[in-house]
């Protein structure tokens, strides 16, 4: 059975994805057909031997072209190769059209692989004692693909299960379903063996979701202070073939639109957004989703506007950006930034990189010949975005919502079942110290349990930077249940009055009396003649969770990067990396750490590295750890971090999400260090990865033009 | 297929393979030693570092039959051995693995280079670490671990 996919808009074009393709193929990477064998090696045999026959059609390549009218449409019906064109506006862009100064500029992110270490992989098949289908699969979120499993393959929901075991990194490129999931699925219902798909490097490269390709063309109206009034602009975003399920490609082209006046005080704002087919893989979501790209568009173009009005790049930011005072405050794109000091953090990581020491060296010249850069930028990210956000997304599924069952035993230790999945975020970790805290015990006596639709509460799984925000509510709420439980019968066991005991350090005391938790745990359990009247027997509390404003809860943060370049070979050096960053309450600063280490490092690898480029042809170049560069050690240097905490007000805990914050910013804070190392020459750098050979090329043309 | 003997994780084995298996194949498909992770079947991401004749090397682009009358050991021997032991307790508290996928590989990969670099500087660390992908953590935790390892090993011997 055919889902639909993407958002319910009447102005989305819904088109099928099949499993395996049926009359036309559309990238490179589409299953055309599944060969089933007794070992991988048997399989590839017999995949060699199928012969595909088909007629070829000009290949949609091109971004922008692909909109153009004389273009061959990839579905029969189409008007143009567009899944929407959608607008977005606040203000009144017109108003600010005479600005005294206008400046347009054109951005570029290219197309990349996400690229988790763990290849995608799926084992299927049917258990003939419990009568259901088991499947064993990496993906972010278990309950989702059930729910799209059973129905793609008419089965009742409660005859498949979903087990996650051990996911190997997913960034969101493991959150979608996928032609190859209902192939296996489908041919396990009828082969009455196991099945199972393993993805390889080169079909993830080829075939698995892609991200990033946007196109950005902008224009910003600002008074000769500084001061930024509006931008008007033209958002391309290349979706590729398909539209993957369950919300499609739209949401990058509306966050990208809404996500563009980044944290400034801007009060016009007018886009024009087209999400646009091209016979490349679908594109799917990946750490930071379309703000990586909204981010370098604004930030770039902010370094313009400085250049322009002979304005230094920080104090551009300073005229521009939102103030603590201002919280909460609702950005011209409609996003409330609840709480914050954005220019404190500015003027941290100012400090922190010693910008009159970085002059002075530009002044002084480096022996290598290499040039020095100082580059900033800031970002914001929505995170914990429940029903209100989704619904106004209009996505099929609304994650507005996680659920968690505490679970304590006999002996007082607890199990936690968690409808959201970790891989690698440090889950087991955060939301133990969270139960914890509730609970007044040791976070060793818990233990999470998530990634088994049978064996956990329903939940989304992890992405948006929502698990902390939800899954994190979710524990705290049912661990508050169970410690009032906890506290009616120990008040009972120590014959004290309910309101005179308290919990604390694993006991219920009253005065100077007390019974341990595991005592309360014995009773609650396997004793039920010790509780008190009216008080159920068991130990178990389920508990679902949303703050209560569904708008999302922004992390944010500014990055500054000092960068020395070799401008004949186009090497890029990242010398400092310096960021203050605010997530609200952190749980966990050592996760928070990891989580921003390692978003950075992707993030470098957007703006130094990766890519995944096409041919004219549709044939897809980088198939290999070889053609595609993944940021190694020696590439990613140490990073200098500075916390602030200002909690939300709308959370428990006053957590904010921070899972995506750090890839964001690190493509705009090396365009700008790389363009500020070069500002003799005006070389523009408006296209990621800066490559050495777009560096050199960039240096090149600046240095023709000024001859 | 050939039969294949080898020194596995200190035991002597005979294994049936074909030519065309990769060691990391037959280790995970044919011995259920999955400790061992593919990640790109080309020698680029080291996630299948194993040791031959003490030599880390990449069992994705090792054929089996090379291993004849060779000693392999994988992450499953270094259980409850020194000095991986101390190495294994130094990431953990380093943070120096999130998903865990290519912590198999590292771990490797780290006892050899403190093998031979008892006392690493940082750049020495990341130069030689510089054939292990980690998509996850940024590098941050793996080599702070290496050299905090590397430091205790080299106190207590």
């Amino acid at each position: 059975n055919h889902l639909d996919s993407g958002p319910e808009l009447a102005s989305f074009r819904v088109v099928k994805f099949p499993a395996l393709a049926g009359d036309r193929v559309r990238y490179v990477g589409q299953p055309v057909a599944a060969c089933v064998a007794r070992t991988r090696a048997e399989a590839e045999d017999l995949a060699a031997l199928v012969v595909f026959e088909g007629d070829v059609l000009p290949a949609v390549i091109d971004t922008r072209d692909a909109i153009k009218p004389d273009t061959t449409p990839l579905f029969d019906g189409w008007p143009d190769n567009a899944f929407i064109h959608a607008t977005v506006s606040e203000g009144d862009i017109a108003s600010v059209a005479d600005a005294p100064v206008i400046l347009h500029r054109q951005f570029k992110m290219n197309r990349q692989s996400v690229a988790p270490l763990e290849t995608r992989g799926i084992i299927a098949h049917w258990d003939y004692r419990l009568d259901e289908l088991v499947i064993y699969m990496s993906t972010q979120g278990p309950h989702l693909m059930r729910h799209s499993l059973a129905q793609t393959l008419g089965l009742p929901e409660h005859k498949v299960r979903v087990i996650a075991p051990d996911v190997g990194g997913g960034f969101g490129g493991k959150n979608r379903l996928m032609p190859e999931d209902i192939a296996v699925c489908a041919i396990a219902l009828t082969c009455g063996h196991p099945v199972r798909w393993i993805e390889d490097r080169r079909e993830h490269l080829i075939a698995a979701v892609q991200a990033r390709e946007h196109v950005y063309d902008m224009t910003l109206y600002a008074e000769r202070n500084g001061r930024v009034l509006g931008i008007k602009g033209e958002v391309f975003v290349d979706a590729g073939a398909y539209s993957l399920w369950p919300s499609g490609p739209y949401m990058e082209a509306s966050m990208a639109a809404r996500n563009l006046p980044g944290p400034y005080r801007i009060e016009h704002l007018e886009v024009e957004t087209h999400t646009v087919a091209t016979n490349k893989a679908p594109l799917g979501p990946y750490r930071g989703v379309a703000r990586p790209g909204a981010c370098f568009a604004i930030e770039r173009a902010m370094d313009e506007l400085a250049h322009e009005l002979d304005i230094d790049p920080v104090e551009l930011r300073r005229i521009n950006l939102v103030r603590a005072s201002d919280m909460p405050y609702r950005t011209i794109g409609g996003l409330v930034l609840d709480t914050g000091d954005y220019p404190g953090a500015m003027e941290a990581v100012v400090e922190m990189v010693d910008v009159p020491g970085i002059r002075a060296r530009q002044q002084r010249g480096e022996a290598d010949g290499r040039r020095i850069g100082l580059g900033f930028a800031v970002y914001t990210e929505q995170s914990g975005h429940g029903t209100i956000e989704w619904t106004k997304r209009k996505s099929r599924i609304v994650p507005g919502y996680e659920s968690a069952t505490v679970r304590m035993l006999p002996d007082g230790t607890v199990q936690i079942g968690v409808g959201i999945l970790n891989h690698g975020q440090g889950l087991e970790t955060t939301l133990a110290q969270i139960a914890a805290h509730e609970l007044t015990i040791d976070p060793g006596r818990i233990a999470i349990r998530h990634g088994d639709t049978n064996a956990t509460p329903m939940g989304f799984g992890t992405f948006a930077s929502r698990s902390i925000v939800f899954s994190g509510g979710a524990v705290a709420k049912a661990s508050a249940l169970l410690a009032d439980k906890i506290r009616a019968i120990g008040a009972h066991l120590l014959q004290a009055p309910l309101t005179s005991v308290v919990l604390k350090d694993g006991a219920v005391h009253a005065g100077p009396a007390s019974v341990p938790i595991a005592e309360i745990a014995r009773a609650g359990n396997v004793r039920p003649e010790m509780l008190p009247a009216g008080v159920a027997p068991g130990l178990e509390m389920t508990a679902t969770y949303e703050p209560p404003d569904s708008g999302g809860v922004f992390s944010y943060g500014v990055h500054a990067a000092i960068v020395a370049v070799d401008p004949e070979t186009g090497v890029v050096e990242i010398l400092k990396y310096a960021i203050a960053e605010d997530c609200g309450t952190m749980i966990n600063p050592m996760i928070v750490d990891g989580q921003i280490i390692g978003g950075v490092a992707q993030g470098i690898g957007t703006a130094l590295y990766e890519e995944s480029p096409y041919d004219a042809s549709g044939e897809p170049l980088a198939t290999t750890f070889g053609d595609y560069m993944m940021p190694c050690a020696p590439e990613i240097p140490t990073l200098d971090i500075k916390h602030f905490v200002s909690p939300a007000h709308n959370t428990q805990h006053g957590v904010k999400g921070m899972g995506e914050g750090g890839a964001i910013a690190p493509p705009a804070v090396i365009a700008n260090a790389l363009t500020d190392a070069f500002r003799d020459i005006d070389a523009k750098f408006k296209e990621t990865p800066m490559t050495p050979r777009r560096v050199s090329d960039a240096v090149a043309r600046a240095r023709e033009s000024l001859r | 297929m050939t039969t294949v003997n080898l020194t596995l994780n200190g035991e002597a084995i005979s294994q049936q393979v074909h030519a065309r298996d990769s060691l990391a194949d037959v280790l995970r498909e044919g011995l259920n030693l999955t400790g061992t992770h593919v990640g790109c079947e080309q020698g680029a991401c080291g996630a299948c570092t194993v040791t031959l004749d003490g030599m880390a090397v990449r069992s994705c682009i090792v054929l089996a039959v090379m291993c004849e009358g060779r000693t392999v050991e994988t992450i499953e021997g270094t259980r409850h051995t020194e000095p991986m032991d101390i190495i294994r307790r130094h990431f953990h508290e380093k943070h120096a693995l999130q998903c865990g996928f290519c912590t198999p590989g590292m771990l490797m990969m780290a006892r050899d280079i403190i093998a031979r670099h008892p006392d690493p500087d940082e750049a020495t660390i990341r130069s030689q670490l510089s054939g292990q992908i980690c998509r996850c953590t940024g590098y941050a935790g793996i080599i702070a671990a290496i050299g905090s390892a590397a430091r205790e090993i080299r106190e207590t011997n």
